[in-house]
């Protein structure tokens, strides 16, 4: 039954979260971050940091790859597949609502107006996620160097993110070697 | 069948792109292969996915879907999509949640998590550049509608939702 529960509420906050995604996937972390790390407790900050890269880097679509991640980390296969149904089903319903009245939107300008509004909000909601996780992604000094670079090589570049994710994995193996302090939990 | 035709060639999209604008030359290929849409009807849909929440792969399997076989047709294009995430990213989170508290996984994903934090502030600032500098003018209207959001955000701790709406009525205003 605390199953069933718990799957429903992945499913429809899910829901509620691919209702509100606009200007590509990053502006649902924080929004993940908010209902299942600090309302619910059911995921980890740490994990929610882990899986933002690789669901970039891994082939196909951001955020269905993190709605995956998140929802077998919290319900096995059952709940992957009702985050990334979840995540999805809104957008279903609008497409197929904006493609019937498409033409008159297109040329509408409050349509227009207020997309502007909506592309805008996105970035602060981007840095929002990113003042909240700084804490959890910067424990130490050579962290501080593997965020600069990145940053730096992603501004002005679009290489490609899986190798990217690839090399830091990489770079974090030989700083910390498997020495680790017993801060794990 | 036009639905195992539409789950295939929705997968083949899924596994050869990293999603948003990287899917459209893929997309592009398989819906002009099979006369599903002409490249200006493309170009459409590009659109329609800026104005409707989702993603760009989602909601062009749905379009493209709803479009050659109705409802289910939808349905089928959209499962082919996400197969990708739900066979590779499946099996990732399975073997990252069995090495739990692996030191050398922790090791590595030390490395990984500031690379995300990286990305993350360098997607804001790509996505920033594009939407508050049009050719060479700055968009002060956009940029102001950007500081008075994410002031409701981030100090009267406005839910995300509720700090849409009001962007989406203030670019309405003055967007």
């Amino acid at each position: 039954m605390e199953r069933w529960k718990r799957l429903w509420v992945i499913f429809i906050v899910m829901a509620k979260i691919g209702l509100f995604t606009f200007g590509g996937g990053w502006s649902i972390i924080v929004q993940i971050q908010n209902e299942f790390v600090e309302k619910r407790g059911w995921m980890t900050e740490e994990q929610i940091v882990d899986y933002m890269s690789l669901a970039k880097s891994f082939p196909g679509i951001m955020i269905i790859n993190m709605s995956v991640f998140c929802g077998y980390t919290m319900c096995g296969i059952t709940g992957a597949f009702a985050a990334a149904i979840g995540l999805s089903l809104p957008a279903l319903g609008a497409i197929a609502l904006v493609t019937y009245f498409y033409n008159s939107l297109k040329t509408n300008v409050f349509v227009a107006k207020i997309l502007n509004g909506v592309r805008s909000v996105v970035i602060p909601i981007i840095l929002s996620a990113a003042v909240k996780l700084k804490k959890t992604a910067l424990k130490e000094v050579p962290a501080y160097v593997i965020a600069a670079i990145t940053f730096v090589v992603c501004a002005l570049s679009s290489f490609n993110k899986a190798v990217i994710v690839l090399i830091a994995l990489v770079a974090g193996l030989l700083i910390w070697r498997g020495g680790i302090e017993d801060d794990l939990s | 069948m036009i639905y195992l035709r539409l789950f295939l060639s929705f997968m083949k999209i899924g596994f050869c792109s990293f999603g948003g604008m990287t899917m459209i030359p893929v997309i592009n290929d398989e819906v002009l292969r099979y006369g599903w849409m002409t490249a200006a009807e493309v170009m459409d849909i590009v659109a329609v996915a800026e104005m409707t929440p989702g993603s760009l792969g989602i909601n062009c399997a749905t379009f493209v879907g709803l479009r050659v076989a109705g409802a289910l047709g939808a349905c089928t294009a959209s499962l082919g999509v996400m197969m990708p995430s739900l066979t590779l990213s499946m099996a990732a989170v399975h073997f990252l949640l069995r090495l739990k508290g692996n030191k050398w996984l922790e090791s590595a994903l030390r490395g990984v998590r500031p690379a995300s934090l990286g990305m993350l502030v360098a997607a804001a600032l790509t996505l920033g550049i594009s939407t508050f500098v049009i050719g060479t003018t700055v968009q002060w209207n956009l940029i102001m509608i950007a500081c008075v959001a994410g002031f409701l955000m981030f100090r009267l701790k406005l839910s995300i939702p509720k700090t849409i709406l009001v962007a989406a009525v203030l670019g309405l205003l003055f967007g």
